[in-house]
């Protein structure tokens, strides 16, 4: 494999006492849009889908982040896709809806440790203790529209499209340095 | 004789000296001194020359209001700072810094030529003596001020340091670590409740850093404030030193700058120089205390001579006496104070004067029994001494009349006009402020923030008083955050100095007042004679006395002279000081530097930099980029030995010649989903979509509403419900942005969803006769005829085993692809594409020559060839507009009179007679000799070198240029005036006959 400027590869991309950012494996994304009784997609995605913002469900291995009042973000493994797809596609007819395959849009960081939430201090604006464990906000870091998957008090993902990935890694690669330089 | 130290006082550390340079020459500090104090210890006073008289000057205060002691500090190369506050920066081992402001030296400077010439120099100098000529104002004038004033050197080195930036939320944040600061965050500290406690100092404490004397519950101040500390952060309160509130914005927003490596000898690995804090809290609590006002009297700015209550700072806190036979000046009782403790730490005071007849007997006795001379009733008029004050000259003041004057001899005069308080971050709050005439001053009175005002801040004086105001804020805070916080017990404080005074104007004199150099604003040598003057000149409004004058316009924003400048002000208007007003204080609260605002973003990081998935195969093929909004793309591909205009020739050539290839993925892309999907774009486009059928593609038009192009693309229906909208690259958030907008607050009805997949897709363009030849082997799903696959056709296939959405578009009027494929497969079809592409001679191409093959065919690029004024008739693209339907966006802008008037500017070809390129931007005439100025009717929006038509072409908006086709118009440049025909903007292939397989 060529290494590539333009995309990241998968694995550890900073570490230090403070925190651990790496570039996670390339995953299913969907961005599902849809309105009213949705039960029918439920079943098509054997999933309960969350209504309130930022509330989280899974199901094995599909998980829903609510991102506004018709919005939810899908990650599901790869090969998983074009299934939930046809699924979907099968109800459409009952429930109308929206659901795009963003699987090659996006890129996701896990960074964890324990000053994790203190390093997104350096670029989101809203406090990272509202964000509860087990939910998600979609939310701005350094300037860039993200998605923060809280998976535990000090363990996050972080979706952020291609093309802004290699900017906001440089300000975690860089606060991950900072933070372990201070003395606390 | 030049130890100024004093064994057993301050909180140095006397045993660990520090070295370090003023001037070049070596002094000593000890270890917690800034370099004011360590100087003053070894009797320095003359640190600086001053803005415009050159002066001689020496730190009239102790902390960040200093105006006059302004260093130069280095710390190797690109770390050079000027204007530092001496009184601010801490020493250590090493620290070089530099006095500004003189030539040749600081004891010897002939700017000071400016000081006896002063007379010229009045309020409003430069407005009255650089008028005349106006065309002296930019060679002679401005560069003669630029040179004659100013402050320290900018650096011209690139700054090394990193500087960083974080946000922080908190319950209440507490500004200001003094005994008010302290007891409110200790009362606010319960329930959980999350406190900062902030502070602009080395070390937490404030006041009770400089009053050692005090006892509070019955333990030395110093020893209460360690304990206090402790149980802070025991209490789990964030407590910052070095961190200054610089500004409080909308809805608690407050910018904090901390330093975090200034004070220290060697610099730590990853550690920023400064980090700005960005914190939203939900409660505020200002705990800024109060800053000392000057006495207003001739020779008040001598070096030696400075306030009272800072000296009492640098004998207290940094053990140093800033003289052995001080003499002070006060209308304050604060001063006496000041002359008791220089008194009992060895010094011998000359007097106390006061301006006031009569002050309570425990001053008095304090006098008395410490053998200090009184002088009640008394102004002073002159000091002298050249680098260091030496005499200060004093009269009788008897029923408003100057009595003879005494000289007092002295090395140090200590000066207190009383107290203002700090009221700059609850200004910043838009809060109202009432004028207190007791007391001569603003005080605080509301704010539309969560916010309270404490302690000396709003007037209070002593520390039992404030901490008692400290803890009932803190409390009051705590239980609007929902808390019920214990009552505490009142603090008992022994040793409290509390007191008044009364405020001054200038002092009475009898010399001639007109004569007097009397400072009101040191930093920018402003006098009381200048503000009177500006009054008699017609200044009525305090903001207009202030410009005319600059006072409080330095860089210490008027932290001392404000108020004096108001009270002389409002005296020689007769008025009342509210009626005067006083100018507002606007952040940040002391200089910050740049660094610190731009935190992160510098260098590689100063913006975001978008790159494609193929852009790495460009960088190692050479490509030279260019920067389309946030995105770089390739430019052009320049082999080795040709510049810009040879390489794009021949990708130009190559393309029309066999195939071209070109990556597209920085278009804007956008799924538009739902049962309403056809009837949403029939709204938001100007074309009709009802009737294309799936798998078909339409160039789409988007106009604001005011009838105006906004933006365009190539847009096809995968399905009845399902658009792929492209859109420009520059626009593609806009577009998105815009379409939400309609979606959300018109349309709310309308059942369609929007996602944007401009990062979905890599998006491959062929453009070429031999395009599809080299394509079709690799799809699957779709045979690349003109029968199965036509112009303006898309589908859903396999192009090289991979997933793709093929378009059949041509934006170079020649047989054209795109290929869309999943984002991180981009590269590999491209180099799939490239590698048999070579039969054909691919030749890959950039963002110029896609502009040149465009332009040949007359189609525009939004932004480029329209500027925000252009309909789509005045683009001869009349035919994208629905007729037959109600309504889209823009249809009523562009029913508007001006819109469907003759003469508007419209799109048309230009080729020059002389075959030469015209500039891009250059202005069109119809007759190059009228009279200058011409008349200019167009503009050249596109102008390239074509091999195809030739010669050069050019894209033109030209008035009624749609019906002038053939004419000649004239472009004049600065060397000579080029004339070009207008024609059809349509220079290649206009039947469109290369478009066909």
């Amino acid at each position: 494999m060529t290494a590539h400027t333009s995309s990241l590869s998968s694995g550890v991309a900073a570490v230090s006492s403070a925190a651990r950012v790496s570039v996670e494996a390339p995953c299913g994304r969907l961005s599902l849009r849809a309105r009213g009784d949705l039960s029918a997609l439920e079943g098509a995605l054997g999933l309960a889908l969350p209504r309130k913002v930022g509330g989280r469900a899974a199901a094995g291995e599909l998980q829903a982040l609510c991102l506004g009042p018709d919005e939810w973000m899908l990650h599901a493994p790869l090969a998983a896709v074009s299934g939930l797809v046809e699924a979907c596609a099968g109800v459409y007819g009952a429930l109308p809806h929206s659901l795009v395959d963003v699987s090659g849009r996006e890129v996701s960081f896990q960074i964890s440790g324990p000053r994790a939430a203190e390093l997104l201090t350096l670029g989101c604006a809203r406090d990272i203790d509202t964000i509860a464990v087990g939910e998600g906000r979609r939310t701005l870091f350094d300037g860039s529209t993200v998605i923060l998957w809280r998976d535990a008090a000090d363990s996050f993902r972080m979706d952020v499209w291609n093309s802004f990935a290699s900017h906001l890694l440089h300000l975690l690669e860089v606060g991950v340095r900072e933070l372990a330089a201070e003395a606390l | 004789m030049s130890n100024y130290r004093v064994s057993g006082r301050g909180r140095v550390d006397t045993a660990r000296p520090i070295s370090f340079t003023f001037d070049g020459k070596t002094y000593r500090g000890a270890k917690g001194d800034t370099v004011a104090s360590a100087l003053l210890a070894n009797g320095v006073h003359l640190m600086g020359r001053s803005f415009k008289y050159h002066r001689p000057r020496g730190a009239v205060a102790a902390g960040s209001e200093e105006p006059n002691a302004l260093i130069g500090t280095r710390r190797g190369p690109g770390r050079f700072e000027p204007n530092t506050r001496a009184t601010v920066q801490e020493i250590w081992e090493g620290l070089e810094t530099t006095s500004q402001n003189k030539f040749p030296s600081l004891k010897f400077d002939v700017g000071a030529v400016n000081d006896a010439a002063y007379m010229l120099f009045s309020a409003g100098f430069y407005y009255k003596t650089f008028m005349w000529p106006r065309s002296f104002w930019d060679k002679v004038y401005e560069p003669f001020i630029r040179a004659a004033a100013g402050l320290g050197v900018s650096p011209k080195e690139e700054d090394p340091d990193h500087y960083a930036s974080r946000y922080l939320h908190c319950d209440v944040l507490v500004v200001g670590a003094g005994p008010t600061g302290l007891a409110a965050a200790r009362a606010a500290a319960v329930g959980g409740l999350k406190v900062v406690l902030v502070d602009e100092n080395a070390e937490a404490g404030g006041t009770l850093l400089s009053e050692p004397q005090a006892r509070i519950d019955g333990r030395p101040a110093w020893d209460w404030l360690t304990a206090e500390l402790a149980a802070l952060k025991e209490l789990g309160v964030k407590i910052m030193t070095r961190t200054t509130a610089i500004g409080y914005y909308h809805q608690n927003m407050i910018g904090m700058v901390e330093k975090l490596t200034d004070h220290l000898p060697a610099l730590p690995a990853d550690t920023p120089r400064e980090r700005m804090w960005r914190v939203r809290a939900r409660q505020v609590v200002l705990a800024q205390g109060a800053l000392e006002k000057p006495l207003v009297f001739h020779g008040n700015d001598r070096p030696g001579v400075m306030l009272a209550g800072s000296a009492q700072t640098f004998l207290n806190r940094y053990g140093v006496l800033v003289g052995k036979k001080p003499v002070v000046i006060t209308s304050h009782d604060s001063a006496w104070y000041a002359a008791f403790d220089l008194q009992d730490a060895g010094a011998k005071v000359q007097a106390i004067v006061d301006i006031r007849g009569t002050v309570s007997e425990a001053l008095l006795s304090g006098a008395r029994s410490r053998g200090i001379t009184v002088k009640l009733s008394h102004t002073a008029t002159g000091t002298s001494g050249r680098l260091r004050v030496s005499s200060l000259r004093v009269n009788p003041v008897t029923n408003g009349a100057v009595g003879a004057g005494e000289e007092i001899s002295c090395d140090a005069v200590l000066m207190s006009g009383g107290w203002t308080p700090s009221l700059h971050l609850f200004s910043h709050t838009k809060g109202s402020l009432a004028w207190d005439d007791d007391r001569t001053t603003f005080l605080p009175k509301d704010t539309p923030e969560d916010c309270v005002i404490a302690g000396a801040s709003r007037g209070l004086w002593g520390i039992a008083a404030v901490l008692a105001d400290g803890a009932e804020k803190g409390r009051a805070v705590a239980e609007a955050l929902g808390q019920t916080p214990a009552p505490a017990a009142a603090q008992a404080v022994e040793g409290d100095r509390t007191g008044s005074g009364v405020s001054m104007t200038e002092l009475p004199t009898d010399r001639s007042p007109g004569k007097a150099k009397a400072f009101v604003d040191y930093q920018n040598d402003v006098t009381a004679k200048d503000l009177r003057l500006a009054v008699r000149e017609g200044m009525r409004s305090i903001e207009h006395v202030k410009r005319y004058t600059t006072n409080g316009m330095a860089t210490d924003q008027g932290k001392m002279s404000n108020i004096n400048g108001l009270n002389i002000a409002a005296d020689a208007l007769g008025k009342k000081q509210p009626q005067v007003g006083l100018t507002t204080f606007r952040p940040p609260y002391t200089p910050t530097t740049f660094g610190a605002f731009a935190g992160y973003h510098r260098g590689g990081h100063f913006e975001v930099t978008r790159k494609t998935q193929i852009d790495s195969w460009a960088e190692e093929h050479g490509a030279v980029f260019e920067p389309v909004s946030q995105w770089r793309r390739a430019w052009y591909f320049p082999k080795p030995g040709e510049d810009m205009d040879t390489a794009v020739r021949r990708e130009c050539v190559a393309t029309r010649k066999s195939v071209g290839i070109f990556d597209a993925s920085t278009l804007g892309k956008i799924e538009v989903v739902g049962p309403d999907a056809v009837e949403f774009m029939n709204r938001m486009y100007t074309n009709p979509w009802t009737k294309l059928a799936p798998g078909r593609c339409r160039y789409g038009l988007l106009l604001g509403d005011d009838g105006y192009i906004r933006d365009d693309g190539v847009i096809g229906r995968l399905s009845e419900d399902k658009f792929h909208v492209t859109t420009t690259t520059g626009g593609a958030a806009r577009v998105l942005n815009m379409m939400e907008d309609y979606l959300q607050t018109e349309w709310p009805d309308l059942n369609v969803w929007l996602t944007s997949t401009t990062e979905q897709w890599s998006t491959i363009a062929l453009n070429g006769p031999d395009a599809a030849k080299l394509l079709a082997p690799f799809v699957e799903g779709v045979e690349l005829t003109e029968d199965a696959f036509p112009h303006m056709s898309c589908v859903e296939c396999t192009v090289a085993g991979l997933p793709a959405r093929l378009f059949r578009v041509s934006f170079t009027g020649e047989i054209g692809f795109e290929i869309n494929v999943r984002a991180h497969e981009g590269r590999k079809l491209w180099e799939t594409l490239w590698e048999a592409g070579q039969q054909y001679g691919i030749t890959a191409y950039g963002t110029e020559t896609m502009h040149v093959l465009r332009a040949e065919k007359g189609y525009i690029i939004v932004g480029q060839d329209t500027d925000g004024t252009v309909t789509p008739y005045d683009c001869g693209m009349g035919w994208a507009v629905g007729k037959k339907k109600p309504d889209f966006v823009g249809m009523r802008g562009l029913a508007r009179p001006d819109l469907v008037a003759k003469g508007r500017k419209q799109f048309v070809g230009l080729l020059t007679e002389d075959k030469s390129r015209l500039e891009e931007g250059a202005q069109i005439v119809f007759d190059p000799k009228q009279a200058i100025p011409m008349k200019m009717v167009g503009h050249v929006t596109s102008s390239y070198l074509s091999d195809t038509v030739g010669q050069p072409i050019a894209l033109a908006v030209i008035e009624g240029g749609h019906e002038r086709m053939g004419e000649t118009v004239y472009i004049p440049m600065p060397d000579r005036i080029i004339a070009a025909k207008i024609t059809d903007p349509v220079f290649v292939d206009p039947e469109n006959t290369r478009l066909k397989i």
